[in-house]
């Protein structure tokens, strides 16, 4: 038994999402304060930080995934849930507001009503999503709707400036939402060309962006 | 002045997400007009939250061996952060016998267009989840009244609005009243009010005339 837990705890320094911080991970995840998890998602919000962010997600990943198990009993709905409510985590950083309350407190707001929404559809096949009516989600207000639709346009034209092949694969990540894996076995070329022409058009989009907002 | 509240463990039950929707809609509609209830609900969330996500090292970890969760992680950082938080904040208005009445945010996707009435009591049906939940929003015109009965199972009653009376209190707005069988009470308004019912087994009318009313008992809660 000693050994068997030994061998766990090993395994998980030996994934490589836990590598980013070191000298962090091997303390006792309940060492971590309060206050470390606040500074990674701000980090995460301001700078998009993926370290911090891997960080974030080795550290609550696994406990989502434990509550999940409890509640929608199946390993799939399980994943869906850490899938849903760390994507939430990433996309949403910027909108936790933490004079209203801590980081666990937040993504365990979200884990439950993604949760509560999840069991409505698999038990009563519900679409709604009531849960963020019943539990307010804690979050900076902001109006940037107008401007976002403004946004996506010039993002739209900029993707037109794209070199076709480049355009082909950030088309088909974020307007189709393919994977990766389905882009490549759809256009027939190796998981390693997806990824290096998807970065190499995210650079040029970056670059793109900058130019036009100086 | 709210006088009746849930009691703990049902709000703890509601922070942790485990309650039905028609109870966990109660249990929120109270706690946005008592602000005590709030403030319990604020602390035991976070408690909640840190025990479900700092605490439980042993079963994650026993999870997390078999499970790769690295190509999610690359996934997820592929995405663009959301440059709209989606709320709507706007909350629910119903009108029922030219009364308008804003309800709690709860309410916002769980109201319907329709009213059913009978004589001064008119009732909207909302959507439970469990068979034999019924949930509804249930007005009373003023000078109404429901004849006695007793509940089979319990009956949850949030007062949204005005007042009313039984036999053993009157209940203002926010007020949560959770009954059970021993209970007969004959509820009466004089000014009218608007309120939220679950029961989990149709109403028993208990007197004389009234028996008759039991196979429509379904149809006032």
């Amino acid at each position: 038994m000693q050994n068997i837990q030994s061998q766990r705890s090993q395994s998980r320094y030996a994934k490589g999402y836990v590598l980013y911080n070191k000298p962090y991970m091997e303390e006792k995840n309940s060492d971590i304060t309060t206050e470390q998890l606040k500074e990674k998602l701000i980090s995460v919000a301001n700078s998009r930080s993926r370290s911090d962010y891997a960080m974030l997600f080795s550290y609550f990943a696994p406990k989502i995934l434990a509550f999940g198990h409890q509640r929608l009993s199946t390993q799939g709905l399980a994943m869906d849930l850490v899938q849903e409510t760390m994507t939430a985590v990433w996309t949403k950083a910027h909108l936790f507001d933490a004079d209203k309350g801590a980081v666990t407190t937040w993504i365990f707001t979200i884990m439950r009503n993604r949760c509560f929404d999840m069991l409505r559809k698999v038990q009563h096949n519900r679409e709604d999503t009531v849960s963020d009516d019943i539990w307010p989600i804690f979050e900076t207000a902001e109006h940037v709707e107008p401007e976002d639709h403004m946004l996506t346009n010039k993002l739209m034209k900029h993707v037109d400036e794209l070199p076709p092949l480049q355009q082909q694969i950030v088309r088909g990540i974020y307007l189709q939402e393919l994977s990766q894996q389905e882009l490549a076995s759809k256009l027939n070329v190796p998981l390693g060309t997806v990824k290096s022409r998807l970065r190499l058009g995210l650079v040029k989009l970056r670059s793109i962006l900058e130019k036009h907002h100086d | 002045m709210i006088n009746y509240h849930p009691n703990d463990d049902m709000l703890l039950e509601h922070a942790k997400g485990s309650l039905s929707l028609a109870m966990t809609t109660a249990l929120s509609a109270h706690c946005e007009l008592c602000s005590i209830c709030q403030e319990k609900l604020t602390t035991m969330t976070q408690q909640h939250a840190h025990i479900a996500l700092i605490e439980e090292d042993a079963a994650a970890d026993e999870l997390e061996t078999s499970i790769d969760l690295d190509d999610m992680l690359n996934s997820i950082m592929l995405l663009t952060p959301s440059s709209t938080s989606e709320r709507l904040s706007q909350s629910a208005i119903v009108t029922v016998k030219g009364h308008e009445y804003q309800l709690p945010k709860a309410f916002r996707q769980q109201v319907r267009e329709t009213w059913n009435g009978l004589g001064k009591i008119s009732r909207m049906r909302l959507e439970t989840d469990s068979g034999d939940a019924r949930a509804s929003l249930l007005h009373i015109d003023a000078g109404g009244e429901i004849p006695e009965h007793t509940h089979q199972g319990t009956e949850l009653t949030l007062l949204l609005a005005g007042h009313f009376e039984d036999e053993f209190n009157r209940y203002g707005p926010g007020d949560f009243i959770l009954l059970d069988s021993d209970h007969q009470h004959t509820p009466k308004t004089e000014d009218g009010c608007l309120c939220y019912t679950v029961v989990d087994a149709p109403l028993r009318f208990t007197k004389g005339i009234s028996k008759l009313l039991n196979p429509i008992g379904e149809l006032i809660y």
